[in-house]
C-alpha cells in the first residue's frame, strides 16, 4: 500500500490553470524529487498537499485513507484540516523560524502546543532532532544568530518533531548562499537512511539525481516526465525535459 | 512658601484626575483598539468597510469636538439624560484612542510575513495558538515605537477634558490667574508633564530593550 496517493489534483487561480490533473504515489520510505522550471506549479502542489491551498478536484490519499476530496472541500472544518495537516510536514524556501524564540522553542512550540506528550520528553525528542541535524551546541541560539543553512536545519527539526508521514521541502537551498547548501542537503541525504518519505522540490540536479528514488519533472501544470533518476536524467523522452536539462547544466 | 506648597497641592489633585484619565483611556481602549483592527481587516466586506468609516470619521475629526458631542449631544439630540462629566470624558477619549491604536495595531499585524502564520498551520496550530503563540510579540516589537507615541500625546490630549468642565491640571493652574494673578502655577504644570512623560519615555526604551534580543 501506497504511504501517499495523489489522483487527478486540479487547481487554479482565477482563470489560471496551475495544477492540471496531477496524478503520483509514494511508497513508504522513498524519495520523490519534482523539478522543473519556474511558474510549473511546484509549489503549488506542495501547498495543496499541505492544505495551505485547497485543489479544486483530485484526491489525496494516506495511508490508505482517503483525507482529501477536491469535490467535497467546503464540508472540510478547521479542526478538521488541522489534523489532516499532520501527515504532511512542509520545510519552507525561507525558513520561516519563529524569530522570538531559541532553536530548542521553535523545536518544541508545536509539539507541546498539540500536547504530544510531557515537557520533559518533548524536550528530549527536540534535542535529539537538534542532534540530528547537527546543531547541539546551538539549542539556546536565536534564529537572527543562524547562518541561513542553519535556519534551514532548524526548520527541518522543527517539521520532524511532528513526525509526519511525509516531509516536503519547498527549495530548501535556493535562498542559501552556495557555499550553504551542502550542509542542508546533507542533512535531507541522511534523513532517507531513517525511514522518512520525502518530497522534495529542488534546483540540484546533483542532489536530486544521487538521493531520490522518483523523479518528476513539471511543466506548465502537468507532469511531464516521470520515472527513476536513471531514466529521467539519462533518457529523458519529452522535448521540454532535454531543453530544462540543457538549461540546468548551462547555468552551471 | 506657602503658595508655592498650595498650589503644588492643587495641582497634584488635578494631575491626579489627568492621570485617572489617561489611565482609564488606555486600560479600555488598548483591547478595544485590538477589536477594532480585526474588524477593520474583517473579510466580510459590509463589516470592514464600516469600521474603516468610523475610524476615518473619528480620526478626521477633533477630539474636542467628539467630547462636546459625548456630553451634550444625547441631551440635546436624542432628548435623553447625558452621562455625567468624567464618563463623558472617559468615553470620548476611549473611542477616539482606540481608533488610533486600532490603525496601529492593523499596521503592525499586517507587516508580519504571511510564511508566519502559515508555518504555525503546518504545524497543526490553532488560528488563536497562531496568533498569541507566534504572531502577537512580534507585533508588540514593531508597534512600541508608533504606541509610545500616541500614548504620549494622550498624556497632554487629557487637557482638553477642561472643555466640559472637568478640573484637570491646566484647569487647576489656570484659575490662580484670575483669583490670585498668578501666572506661574500655569508653567509650573509644564514640569508635571514633563516627568511623566520622561517616564513613560523610560518605560517604552526598557520595553525596546527587552524585545531586542530578536529581529523579525
Ligand atoms: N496565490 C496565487 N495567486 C495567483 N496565482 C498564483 C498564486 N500562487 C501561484 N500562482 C501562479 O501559479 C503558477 C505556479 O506557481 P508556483 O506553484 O509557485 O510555481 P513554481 O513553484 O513551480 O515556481 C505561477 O504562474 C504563479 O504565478
Ligand atoms: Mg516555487
Amino acid at each position: 500500500m501506497s504511504v501517499l496517493e495523489v489522483k487527478n489534483i486540479q487547481k487554479s487561480f482565477g482563470k489560471t490553470e496551475v495544477l492540471k490533473n496531477i496524478s503520483f504515489s509514494l511508497e513508504k520510505g522513498e524519495v520523490l524529487s519534482i523539478i522543473g522550471s519556474s511558474g510549473s506549479g511546484k509549489t503549488t502542489l506542495l501547498r495543496c498537499l499541505n492544505f495551505l491551498e485547497f485543489a479544486e478536484g483530485g484526491t489525496i490519499s494516506v495511508n490508505g485513507e482517503k483525507i482529501y476530496d477536491g469535490s467535497e472541500k467546503r464540508s472540510m472544518k478547521e479542526n478538521e484540516i488541522r489534523m489532516k495537516r499532520l501527515h504532511f510536514g512542509l520545510v519552507f524556501q525561507d525558513f520561516n523560524l519563529f524569530p522570538q524564540y531559541n532553536v530548542l522553542k521553535n523545536v518544541m512550540l508545536a509539539p507541546t502546543l498539540l500536547k504530544l506528550g510531557t515537557e520533559e520528553e518533548i524536550e528530549a525528542g527536540a534535542r535529539a532532532l537538534i542532534a540530528r541535524v547537527g546543531l547541539s551546541d546551538k539549542t539556546e541560539s536565536y534564529p537572527c544568530e543562524l547562518s541561513g543553512g542553519q535556519k534551514q536545519r532548524v526548520a527541518i527539526a522543527r517539521a520532524l518533531a511532528l513526525n509526519p508521514d511525509i516531509l516536503c521541502f519547498d527549495e530548501p537551498t535556493s535562498a542559501l548562499d552556495p557555499e550553504l547548501t551542502g550542509e542542508v542537503l546533507k542533512v535531507i541525504k541522511s534523513l532517507k537512511n531513517g525511514d522518512s518519505t520525502m518530497i522534495v522540490v529542488t534546483h540540484e540536479m546533483g542532489f536530486a539525481k544521487e538521493v531520490s528514488d522518483k523523479v518528476i519533472f513539471m511543466a506548465d501544470g502537468i507532469i511531464e516526465e516521470e520515472g527513476t533518476p536513471e531514466d529521467v536524467f539519462g533518457n529523458p523522452k519529452s522535448a521540454k525535459m532535454r531543453a530544462f536539462l540543457s538549461k540546468s547544466f548551462e547555468n552551471i | 512658601m506657602d503658595t508655592f506648597l498650595s498650589v503644588t497641592l492643587d495641582l497634584l489633585q488635578g494631575f491626579w484626575m489627568t492621570f485617572k484619565v489617561f489611565g482609564l483611556t488606555l486600560v479600555f481602549a488598548l483591547p478595544l483598539g485590538l477589536i477594532m483592527s480585526f474588524l477593520s481587516m474583517s473579510k466580510v466586506k459590509i463589516v470592514s468597510a464600516a469600521m474603516k468609516t468610523f475610524i476615518w470619521i473619528i480620526r478626521g475629526t477633533p477630539l474636542m469636538l467628539q467630547l462636546i458631542v459625548v456630553f451634550y449631544g444625547p441631551g440635546l439630540i436624542f432628548k435623553i439624560d447625558s452621562l455625567d462629566r468624567f464618563p463623558s470624558v472617559i468615553v470620548a477619549f476611549v473611542i477616539n484612542y482606540a481608533c488610533y491604536f486600532s490603525e496601529i495595531y492593523r499596521g503592525g499585524i499586517e507587516s508580519i510575513p504571511k510564511g508566519q502564520y502559515e508555518a504555525g498551520q503546518v504545524l497543526g496550530m490553532t488560528k488563536s495558538q497562531i496568533f498569541f503563540k507566534v504572531i502577537l510579540l512580534q507585533v508588540i516589537k514593531r508597534i512600541i515605537p508608533p504606541m509610545s507615541n500616541e500614548i504620549i500625546t494622550l498624556v497632554k490630549d487629557t487637557s482638553l477634558a477642561r472643555i466640559i468642565a472637568v478640573y484637570e491640571i491646566i484647569w487647576n493652574a489656570q484659575s490662580y490667574i484670575k483669583s490670585a494673578g498668578l501666572i506661574w502655577p500655569l508653567f509650573y504644570t509644564g514640569a508635571f508633564y514633563l516627568i511623566f512623560c520622561g517616564l513613560l519615555t523610560v518605560f517604552f526604551r526598557a520595553m525596546e530593550k527587552k524585545l531586542d534580543y530578536f529581529r523579525s
